[in-house]
């Protein structure tokens, strides 16, 4: 303990003696371990970290499946999960819900959108979670007839009724029909996804259509029953139902997924890919300041050799040059978990992809364990290299040299110059993966989304089903306000839809006459969409044939459909299918929907040009665009077309709706540009970090290569006053500094590029139109990265010009 | 290019201060100095008089502080660097000390070494080192390293390196001042080969018994030139 001691404060006095080369390497720690702490610290949230529920592990998300029609996930029909209900000996509790959108009228504020969920009776009992106040729902609660009660989530409460205790009991409008308040959940508590309303289902599932597939289920496995095992008798479950009921079962599996996985799934690639980009930086700073020590660890070699002199054993100084090199990184350690704090907060604050669970990323025992491990790892790792090197001196020569030179020559230099290979083969794959995002970004931005999004204002309606019950007042209230909003100067056109573009639109059945029925699992199914007549104008959309729907159809004439370019091809790929007829059955659709025919006949009048409607890095579906006074629905966006900044229109456009209506909240208010990059939101965040640390480590590579030239010129100094004298010019010194640059520089490249062409696979799922082993990329990134190395070299060897050759063979 | 008709060096009114924080070191004064072709100089005098910065400064390694210098009738003494890498590379050829080998370059890569520098074409640079070792006899030790040999084996590479160039004037700073007597005999025999063979040499010495090789031996003393002996009366002294 003693001697700890004592290479303790013999390190740290090192440390003071020689601020530079402390703050350098410190700052470089820093920076590695700050960058893999900040990162760690969003992991431990998302991913280590159990669920905050009783039993984690025993949560499952239920999903249909059927690869036939590509759907691996797929909501559940409500009548099949009131079957799997029965299934007592897999599921302690299994929940189901769906999403209505419900505005919330009240006493206490303006009217507003409410994100809600109606859920079944055991919905609270899956988690195990106890209400903050007053009670969850009963048995038999969701029941039609049961009394209108809801939960609130902790945040609503707080938001809207400003955490009033007596809000418990007490009534809420929803849809302008009351509800009593039951209960309050406990903050943190708001599934599935910042849920504020929590209402029973009020429907019974069994009464549904068993392929209407639009509910969620989450389940308990019993305790003694493992995934695996569930799976297997689901799927023994479906094979059943295939046979029983093929018309609604045929190819529709049932897949069980935990629920942490479910959560987090979609952003575990991103983050794995992020830990191990700030491990590769990690890992470049490690070999910098390895470097660092090495060169002072050569100017140390006189007095490690008159300690050894002394009768100090091997064992004793590599115990204190890694003493020395542990405290370095402690320090390094302690500077990177404020800057992880910082740089958590920051990338919390700009996290724009909602990385699910991120908000409970913080600093806590296990980071702090995490950022301890790391950096005492770190510090044997750059400090076991010169340790081992500079313990074993060749006492009789270094002491009789007189201190004048390292005698360190060719191994130190080789192990030097190793390091800055692997630094600038670290760099070049970060580089590489950086500059793979960054040009499938730029392809996603390249996408043609279909449309022309500039000056187009978007926001959404939902008409509540008490006040606005007959679909006929529905269309009409959409068609009045479309006029309304027309008529005001600065808007070109308006016009509505039931999904916006990129919004993946719900789907349903149809069926073509005149050709063979599909058999059962083979149903033609495709987007739907209901808009008003002037839509495709509004947005841009080019019409490919045939017309326009118009004001004329209505409810009562014959149902007219436009579809989109990818049906007309998939469907009609040798003929105009202007004029051919499609029949679908839309009354299972919402309540509105109930008092349609229960099939209608269509006549597809128009073809449209395609639109993405699930995202602008996925194939465009095939997709149907109905008239919405064919097919009505309550929640409905508004797309405006303006001439002057769309956002300026919205008090006047809100002013017209409230002049309708003043009851109806108005949510989700956009630009149609804001919608787009909204939906590259993933694909940005994700490069701009890892350009971040892809930057990072090119600094590092670059301080690395400058950082050993230096060194090796300032070693060299007489032997390039040798070859001064001997008549080199200065550009021969240029030459030849650089040269010694350029080679390591060429054998970084090769080896990072080989490495590389192996571990941007692991990002092959992140990439948009861009292979792995992107040629152009790999090029691109390795003439930067050998640009940015030549310029670290030539520093130095611009120096090494500057030599005076009598200085230097004076020297001697 | 040489001429018979003038010096090949000519110094006039030659100063040389070097200065410090607080003071000026007045290391050569007043230096007037005229070797011709086929000349073999020695320059003495006790340490510190000024003999390597006047090599130095003769060698294009450093420039006056004042004073003219010719070399071969050209004014050097306000030359560009690059200029003056490219003379001394083609005019001057030097021989130190400490030998100044290049330890990671092999004898025949370090005979080599000062024509890569002036561009000749590869089988010409060989040619000329192969006959450069071969005139210091040491044309088996090609492809050894300096380590593996003597000091006055090195001290015979670094005369080869000097040689290699076909240089105007041999300058040599103190060439056996590592050696032992047998070796440092052995490269002043070479050089006295050397000189009868025609070479320009310039040697700066402090032992007489060395001085004396020269056909003329000038003695400095706190930088100023204080006496310049002929061949014959060095021997008599």
């Amino acid at each position: 303990m003693d001697n700890f001691l004592q290479d303790l404060r013999y390190g740290a006095r090192a440390l003071i003696k020689n601020p530079g080369f402390a703050s350098v390497a410190v700052i470089a720690l820093a920076l590695g371990i700050g960058a893999n702490t900040a990162i760690f610290s969003v992991v431990n949230a998302v991913l280590l970290r159990p669920l905050p529920y009783q039993n984690p592990d025993q949560l499952v998300m239920v999903w249909e499946t059927s690869l036939a029609r590509g759907l691996e996930r797929n909501p559940a029909s409500p009548v099949n999960y009131a079957d799997w209900r029965e299934q007592k000996q897999i599921f302690d509790h299994i929940a189901g819900w769906w999403y209505p959108q419900i505005n919330l009228t009240d006493d206490y504020g303006e009217p507003e959108r409410v994100r809600t969920i109606d859920v079944t009776d055991e919905f609270f009992s899956v988690f195990g979670v106890q209400p903050l106040l007053g009670r969850t729902f009963l048995q038999g609660e969701d029941r039609r007839d049961a009394e209108p009660v809801v939960v609130l989530s902790y945040n609503l409460w707080q938001r809207r009724f400003g955490g009033d205790a007596s809000i418990v009991g007490k009534a809420i409008r929803l849809d302008g029909t009351p509800y009593s308040v039951i209960g309050i959940m406990p903050a943190g508590f708001s599934f599935p996804e910042d849920i504020e309303v929590w209402r029973p289902l009020g429907w019974d599932p069994t009464q549904h259509s068993r392929n209407a597939r639009f509910f969620d289920v989450v389940a308990r496995l019993k305790p003694d029953v493992t995934i695996e095992r569930a799976q297997a008798e689901m799927t023994a479950l479906a094979r059943r139902f295939e046979k029983e009921y093929p018309q609604s079962n045929t190819d529709w599996g049932v897949t069980l997924v935990g629920l942490h996985d479910q959560i987090v799934g979609r952003v575990r690639p991103a983050l794995l890919v992020l830990l191990g980009a700030v491990g590769f930086v990690l890992l470049i700073a490690c070999a910098n300041v390895a470097n660092l020590l090495l060169v002072r660890a050569g100017a140390r070699e006189k007095e490690v050799a008159i300690r050894m002199a002394l009768g100090a054993g091997r064992f004793r100084l590599i115990r204190q040059f890694l003493t020395e090199s542990v405290l370095l990184a402690m320090l390094g350690g302690a500077l990177g978990l404020a800057l992880a704090f910082l740089g958590g907060r920051l990338l919390m604050a700009i996290n724009p992809i909602d990385i699910p669970r991120a908000d409970e990323a913080g600093i806590d025992l296990r980071i702090l364990g995490f950022t301890l491990a790391v950096s005492l790892l770190t510090g044997l790792i750059f400090g076991i290299v010169p340790a081992l090197q500079f313990s074993r001196p060749d006492l009789n020569s270094t002491l009789k040299e007189g201190g004048r030179e390292s005698r360190a020559g060719s191994s130190g230099r080789r192990i030097r110059s190793a390091l800055v290979v692997s630094e600038i083969a670290l760099a070049l794959m970060l580089l590489v993966g950086a500059g793979l995002l960054l040009k499938s970004f730029f392809r996603l931005q390249g996408v043609n989304p279909g449309l022309n999004p500039a000056n187009v204002l978007t926001l959404n309606l939902q008409l509540p089903f008490s006040n606005y019950s007959d679909w006929r007042q529905v269309s009409n209230f959409y068609a009045q306000l479309t006029d309304r909003i027309e008529a005001l100067p600065g808007v070109t056109s308006a016009d509505v839809t039931g999904f916006l573009p990129l919004e993946s639109g719900w789907r349903l059945r149809f069926a073509i006459p005149d050709r063979p029925p599909t058999p059962p699992g083979e149903e033609l199914v495709a987007q739907y969409h209901q808009v008003s007549p002037g839509y495709f104008r509004t947005l841009g959309i080019r019409l490919l044939a045939g017309r326009e729907l118009t004001d004329h159809e209505t409810a009562d004439s014959p149902g007219v459909v436009i579809i989109n370019e990818a049906m007309a091809r998939r469907y009609f790929p040798d003929e105009d299918p202007v004029g051919k007829r499609l029949t679908s059955s839309v009354r299972s659709i919402g309540p509105l929907a109930r008092y349609l025919p229960a099939t209608i006949e269509y006549e597809i009048v128009g073809i449209a040009g395609n639109v993405k409607n699930d995202g602008l890095g996925r194939a465009v579906e095939e997709a149907i665009y109905f008239s919405h006074r064919q097919f009505p629905y309550r929640s409905m966006s508004l797309v405006i077309r303006t001439n002057a900044s769309p956002l300026s229109l919205l008090g006047a456009v809100r002013d017209e709706i409230w002049a309708m209506d003043k009851a109806l909240p108005v949510s989700d208010v956009k630009t149609m540009e804001e919608l787009l990059a909204d939906s590259m939101a993933e694909s940005r965040f994700s490069t701009l970090l890892l350009g971040l640390f892809a930057a990072l480590a090119l600094v590092l590579a670059s301080v690395g290569i400058y950082g050993v030239l230096s060194y090796s010129v300032a070693q060299r100094k007489h032997e390039i006053g040798i070859r001064m004298a001997l008549g080199a010019g200065q550009g021969d010194i240029l030459k030849m500094v650089v040269g010694q640059g350029l080679v390591l520089v060429a054998i970084g490249l090769v080896t990072g590029a080989a490495a590389a062409f192996g571990v941007t696979r692991l990002i092959r799922t992140l990439l948009y139109e861009v292979s792995a082993t992107d040629t152009e990329t790999f090029v691109i990134v390795s003439l930067l990265l050998g640009a940015v190395a030549t310029l670290a070299s030539y520093i130095p060897a611009r120096r090494a010009t500057k030599v005076d050759p009598m200085v230097a063979l004076r020297c001697e | 290019m040489p001429s018979s008709d003038r010096p090949m060096i000519r110094l006039e009114g030659l100063r040389k201060v070097f200065f410090t924080d607080e003071m000026e070191t007045h290391a050569l004064s007043g230096i007037h100095l005229e070797i011709d072709s086929g000349d073999y100089v020695s320059i003495s005098g006790p340490s510190g008089c000024g003999k390597s910065t006047l090599l130095a400064i003769l060698g294009l390694l450093d420039s006056p502080t004042e004073g003219d210098y010719w070399l071969n009738g050209h004014p050097v003494a306000e030359l560009s660097p690059i200029e003056r890498a490219r003379i001394r590379n083609r005019e001057v050829g030097f021989i130190f000390q400490s030998f100044n080998l290049i330890g990671d370059l092999t004898v025949f890569e370090n005979v080599e070494l000062p024509l890569i520098y002036r561009g000749l074409p590869r089988e010409e640079r060989k040619r000329n080192a192969r006959e450069a070792l071969d005139r210091v006899d040491l044309s088996h030790r090609a492809t050894n390293r300096p380590a593996q040999l003597s000091g006055g084996q090195q001290q015979r590479v670094a005369v080869a390196r000097a040689l290699a160039g076909r240089p105007s004037i041999l300058l040599a700073d103190e060439p056996t001042g590592n050696l032992d007597s047998v070796n440092g005999e052995a490269v002043m025999e070479l050089l006295d080969d050397l000189h009868k063979e025609g070479a320009t040499i310039c040697i700066v010495t402090h032992d007489a018994r060395y001085a004396r090789h020269a056909d003329r031996v000038i003695n400095l003393f706190d930088g100023q030139v204080v006496e310049e002996i002929p061949k014959a009366a060095a021997a008599a002294n």
